[in-house]
Order: C-alpha cells, then structure tokens, then sequence
C-alpha cells in the first residue's frame, strides 16, 4: 500500500476486528467510521452480521456517508422500519452499537446535552440525543470520536446523556446497568479499555505515530500509564486492501 | 332512482396558505406543532416557512425523535416557546440559533430520548392512558425529562417508566404522493414516525411532491402510507421539502443548509443582519413556492437536486 495510514483507517481497523459473525448490530448517530467498521467486518469475516435496529437492515451504500439518515446512502438496503419498531429494538437490545460526543469522561460516560452552565441555563448546549438505550439494552458499545483532546476527554461529564459505567461498578449496579457498558474507546490517536476492577479508562495501545505520554497530554484525567504501552497493531495487507477498494473507495476517512 | 344526486366527497387538495392559515388558527388554541420526517429528510419545510410567515409565535414543537435546519429557522424567526426534541442537530454541526437561544433562555429545551416521544406518540395514537418504557436507566436525562413518571410494573413489579399521550395540535408531513382524499404514500426509503405522528395528531396536513390520480391509489393500497382518514388537508407542492430531501425526487441540500448555518453561526458571534436577510428572502418574502424557488436558485438548481436522488 503506498499511501500512509491515516488514524480513521486505523480506528475503522480495530473496531472492525471486534465485531462477530451473526451479530446484530447498528451505527449511531456519528455513523462514518462504524460504519465502515461493519462494512469491513462483514467483507472479512462476519458475512452474517446484520446491520439493524436503526429503522433500516444491511443498506449497501457505494460509498461511505457522514450520516446513514441519507436516502442516498440507504438507496440500497433490504428492508426499512420505523420509529415503531425501533422502540422494540431499543428494548431487546443490540450485540454492539457506537457512541460519541462532546465530552467523554473517565468512566466512559457521554455528554451530548451542555459543556458548563446547567440544562436549562447552559454555557454551550449541545444536540442531545435521540436514543440513549442501546447503551445499556446492547450487550456492549464502543465510543469513537474522531478527535481526542484534553477538551473532549475529561474526569468528569458536565451531564450524563449516554452512561458508560457511571463512577464504577457499584454505581452501575444500583442504576440497573447490567450489560458489559463501553468496551473499547478508540479515537485517532489510541486505544482505551477500561480497568475490569474499577471500570476506569485506562491506556490499552497506542497507534503507529503516537506516544502513550502525548495521547496522555491530550487526555483530560490519569490513563494509569505504567510501563511500555503497545502499539496498536496496524491494518494487514488485506484489511487496508479491501477498506480501500470495495468500502471507501471515495477516500473518506483520508480526507 | 330518479332525481337522486351522488353527493360529492370533498376534496382535501389545500392551498400552501390556507393550509398554514388552518395550522395557525388550530395552534393558538393549543400550541402543540409536530413534524415529520427527520433530520434533513422528508421534513415539511414549505409547511414550516408558511406557518412562519403567517406569524405563528410560542410555539412548543415536537418530531421524530432528530431535527435540525427547520426547527433552527423557527427559532431563528421567533416562533417557538419549547422544544421537545431529544436530538436537535444539522448532523455535521450544531444549530445556531436553537443553542443561541437555549443558552439566552429564550427558548426552553428539554432533555428527552426517542423512546419519551415515541411511546408517548404511540399512546394517542393507540388511544391508551401511557405507554410503558423498560429501557431508560443511568443517563442524566431522566433526572431533568419532564414527560415521564415511575411506576411500578403490575406484573413483576419492577419500577419502569411510563409516558403519557404526546397529542399534537397539528401535525406537518411530508409524503412524495397523495390523491385528492389526502391518502399518502411515501416513495422514499424511510417513513420514520410519521404514520405514527398521523394517527396521534388531532390535525394533519401534508405537503407531497404530486397529486396522483385516483387509480393510483385504488391499484395498490398496501403502498398507502398513511390512509386520507387520519388526514385533513392536503398541500402540493413543488420541492416542499426543500431544503430536506424527498427521495426519490430531490436529494438533501447541504450547501443551502450550510450556507444558512453560516448566517446563523454570524448572528451568535453578533451580526444578525444576513440571517434577517435569509428570513427574508426566502420565509417572509415569497407569495408562493414558486418565487421560493426562483430565490433559492430556479429551476436549473432544483434539477441538480433531481440528478442527485437519482444517483447520476
């Protein structure tokens, strides 16, 4: 491959390795990267994973879109629903789902309603969001914003509009949150899991091109660095080959 | 039988202002607007900018659980109270004038999800006293969201929540097709909430790209999105959704949405005048769609929105 890798490509790699076959399981909101994760999944390994409990199943759009609430992207799907039945996906839940936001905290809550203020007399308020289920009904989600600053990954949420695992277990049971919550939290720079003691976020890898003390300077709480940090391990051949010729064919996550 | 007349069925076909006239006058009774579609499809925007320009004020607007441009330019235009939108976004950036005004105080936003609005559009529309919800826990928005009570579940007696009827006033749709009843058909993709929006609303009315002919409809009624009996007036008119797409027709317009974002995006940093401007030109100034059009860019613009839906 001659062009360099860039971080979207990267985190479309590692969230896709993730995913199973014969899984159900949908986007979200900001749907450019996971969805070409599951694109990536179903062209390499998860021929049965079925795109769902988003009020449309497996579309095949012929490029990747920003947003999959696009006739253009969902000219082609087999079959659509609506806001009925997703009130009974968001019930059963998912296998998998995606999340982002302007805030993401220590213990992988989301923030999407105000950054300061309150609710109603916010500093800066944000879009809300439209379905807060799938966190907790989905056996897991991931979280992957395209950027990672200070600013944006914080100690603590300023508002709890998506629970991850809330201050930890304790919290998380007494709220009823009984599903596995944020598994993997990848953004442009690294990798994060989450410590299965306290749930806190913690440093898993970082990608080729970044340093565990830069992603740590970029990062608004305590990654618990200790020691060498790995290097995400990057596309093969064959993952990079396939995202570039038949899923992005546009180049959209190297724009 | 002779000397026996057929009554004659009425007709639903409105006129764009005398439909936003008959919206206006219902919603000052009750000022409870809903809106289908979502996000930048399928919206019913002519509807929107009509209503607008009749002067509806204090507005609290409902629909599907994602909106963006439209709900922003009825907050641009002074028009709306309260939002009860869980998500309100033009998807690629945040909306001016509705986080100018939140952040003012102007306008009230609640904090919802989808399954609020859903189950309580699924109450009316049932016509039962609350729709159960088992699948709200930890998020913050249940501390602040003013729609729904605890109860305790009669059978496992578990504490889950439930909403009340979300009944609005007036309901705008957008449908690609209907027939002079005011039966619809959506061509495009999704339908999202809107058949739902149909049957809990006290009042709809539709915008649609065409009138069909009868036989249309009578050839193939599983393709009737919405039946004529939960509709009360029916609006044609030509790329009503713009600036929303109404696939297969006319693809969404970003750089329209965009280029309005900017004026709105000026107006929080202090200049309001090229929003004043954009209301305008294209909410209060047009007597018809047909002047909209021409001030958006005529017909040569709308037939690269046509090329798009069709993929060319």
């Amino acid at each position: 491959m001659s062009a360099a890798i860039s971080p979207l490509e990267q985190m479309v790699v590692v969230l896709a390795r993730d995913l199973a076959d014969g899984e159900l399981g949908a986007a979200g909101a900001a749907a450019l990267v996971p969805m070409a994760a599951i694109a990536l999944a179903r062209e390499l390994h998860a021929p049965n994973l079925t795109v769902g409990g988003e009020m449309f199943f497996n579309p095949e759009p012929g490029r990747l879109y920003p947003s999959m609430l696009d006739d253009r992207a969902l000219g082609r799907c087999e079959a659509a629903e609506t806001f009925i039945e997703l009130f009974g996906h968001s019930h059963h839940g998912l296998d998998f789902f995606f999340h982002s936001g302007l805030q993401h905290d220590a213990f992988g809550n989301i923030n999407l309603h105000h950054v300061g203020g309150t609710l109603h007399a916010p500093r800066m308020r944000g879009p809300g969001a439209a379905n807060l289920s799938y966190c907790h009904t989905s056996t897991r989600f991931y979280i992957c914003p395209t950027v990672h600053t200070a600013r944006n990954f914080v100690e603590k949420a300023d508002f709890i509009t998506i629970p991850g695992h809330l201050s930890g277990p304790e919290a998380k049971r007494a709220a009823g949150l009984t599903k596995e919550g944020p598994r993997f939290v990848v953004t442009p720079r690294a990798v994060m899991d989450f410590d299965p003691e306290t749930l806190r976020m913690r440093l898993k890898s970082v990608h080729a091109g970044n340093t565990a003390k830069e992603v740590q300077r970029h990062t608004g709480f305590d990654l618990g660095i200790s020691g060498d940090v790995p290097q995400t391990p990057p596309p093969t051949e064959e993952e990079l080959t396939v995202l570039r010729a038949r899923i992005d064919k546009t180049g959209t996550l190297r724009a | 039988m002779q000397g026996h007349t057929k009554p004659t069925r009425r007709s639903k076909i409105t006129a764009l202002h005398d439909a936003a006239r008959l919206a206006r006058s219902a919603l000052l009774e009750r000022p409870e607007l809903c809106l289908g579609g979502l996000f930048k499809q399928g919206r019913p925007v002519a509807l929107v900018r009509a209503l607008l320009a009749a002067g509806a004020k204090d507005l609290h607007v409902y629909s599907s659980p994602g909106a963006g441009y439209d709900v922003d330019l009825m907050i641009a235009a002074e028009a709306v109270e309260q939002v009860f939108i869980p998500g309100v976004t033009l998807e690629n950036r945040l909306c001016p004038n509705f986080r100018s005004a939140v952040e003012s105080g102007q306008v009230t936003a609640h904090a919802l999800d989808a399954l609020t609005v859903v189950g309580g559009l699924m109450a009316s529309a049932h016509g039962v006293p609350f729709q159960p919800i088992d699948a709200l826990r930890g998020s913050d928005v249940l501390k602040h969201n003013p729609l729904l009570r605890e109860i305790d579940c009669p059978f496992s007696g578990r504490r889950i929540h439930a909403v009340g009827p979300i009944r609005p006033r007036v309901t705008f749709l957008h449908a690609q097709e209907a027939d002079r009843w005011g039966n619809l058909r959506h061509l495009s993709t999704m339908v999202y909430a809107d058949q739902l929006m149909a049957r809990a609303s006290d009042m709809v009315i539709a915008s649609v790209d065409r009138i069909v002919p009868d036989e249309v409809i009578l050839d193939d009624p599983s393709r009737v999105s919405v039946p004529s009996h939960y509709v009360d007036a029916v609006v044609a008119v030509p790329y009503g959704a713009h600036p929303t797409a109404s696939f297969p027709h006319y693809a969404m317009d970003e750089d329209h949405i965009d280029a309005y974002a900017d004026l709105g995006d000026a107006a929080r940093a202090g200049d309001r005048a090229g929003l004043d401007a954009y209301i305008a030109r294209h909410v209060t100034g047009p007597t018809t769609q047909e002047d909209y059009i021409n001030a958006v860019g005529g017909a040569d613009y709308f037939a690269r929105l046509e090329a798009e839906a069709r993929q060319e």
